[in-house]
């Protein structure tokens, strides 16, 4: 119930390991039973062709909750992840890797927490595009 | 169309969700996490937990739940197939765990447009069985070039 990180270890600067994944059509498959969001979007071509897509585009959720098991990796206990709040400002396509990353912006001796910036990216024809963006997390340290 | 700005301040429908076993299972193998507190209850219990812990994105299914009675509200004319998962912010209060009795109840916080695209924020104070927030979501969908002037 204590994260296993201490936050005499941390520093404003570091960065948490990075954690990438690999997005199949079948792990978006069921993520979409998983969830219960059912969005053709997410699982019909031509249905997200109609829509200005070329194909499938993963969950938002999916990417946040890969970015999620990047910082909880990082801290050791789920419990000690208290706030997240992320900006989802580019699709994923499937079979495009997703890598979750994050670094601490500020520490708080008091309250022994850290915030954290977090963001996803993937690399599409050689360019960065920043999936999410903008985004941070707060977490208790031990 | 526009979305209706009357239905600022909306609350919709509780819905009342059982955190099961199987379900917590389903997700984790859907988002990848093999963290034994996720798939072992001893191993959560051994950690001081009252059972296995549901990740902490797992909420989603809840709001996924509650988000038809929003979505498909015909008065408050979202097109569904023109929306994009914009912003999504959680406060958590402690992890949710299997056996969990969820309660919540979706809020219209907010309704604005920028530019040619409408945001729809979404929020839900999600409690269990002795009314104690557990996390407090909030969702912003995007409809895309619905905005009253937008060439949609």
């Amino acid at each position: 119930m204590t994260a296993k990180v201490r936050f005499e270890e941390v520093q404003v600067g570091d960065e948490i390991p990075a954690l990438a994944k690999i997005v199949r059509r079948e792990e978006v498959k069921a993520y979409a039973d998983a969830s219960g969001d059912q969005n053709p979007l997410h699982q019909d071509d031509s249905f997200a062709h109609s829509v200005g897509f070329p194909g499938i585009i993963a969950h938002g959720m999916f990417s946040m909750a890969h970015l999620v098991k990047a910082v909880t990796d990082w801290i050791g206990d789920p419990g000690a992840l208290r706030q997240m709040k992320v900006q989802f400002r580019a699709v994923v396509f499937m079979d495009e890797t997703l890598v979750a990353k994050g670094r601490v912006d500020a520490l708080d001796a008091g309250t022994r927490t850290a915030r954290l910036s977090v963001w996803a990216e993937v690399d599409r024809a050689g360019e960065r595009q920043l999936v999410i963006k903008n985004s941070r997390a707060d977490v208790q340290l031990a | 169309m526009a979305l209706n700005q009357a239905f600022k301040g909306r609350e919709y429908q509780q819905i009342t969700f059982p955190v099961e076993r199987d379900r917590v299972l389903q997700f984790v193998d859907a988002v990848g996490e093999n963290d034994p507190l996720y798939r072992n209850p001893q191993a959560a219990r051994a950690a001081g937990y009252p059972d296995q812990l549901a990740p902490p994105t797992f909420v989603t299914v809840l709001q996924i739940m509650t988000s038809g009675q929003v979505v498909l509200d015909q008065e408050l004319g979202l097109n569904y197939s023109m929306v994009v998962h914009g912003e999504q912010e959680y406060d958590w209060r402690r992890p949710v765990h299997v056996g969990d009795v969820l309660t919540a109840t979706p809020v219209i916080a907010d309704i604005y447009a920028r530019g040619p695209n409408e945001f729809l924020v979404v929020e839900a104070d999600i409690k269990d069985a002795s009314g104690e927030t557990v996390v407090v979501a909030r969702t912003t969908l995007l409809s895309r070039g619905t905005a009253r002037g937008a060439d949609a």
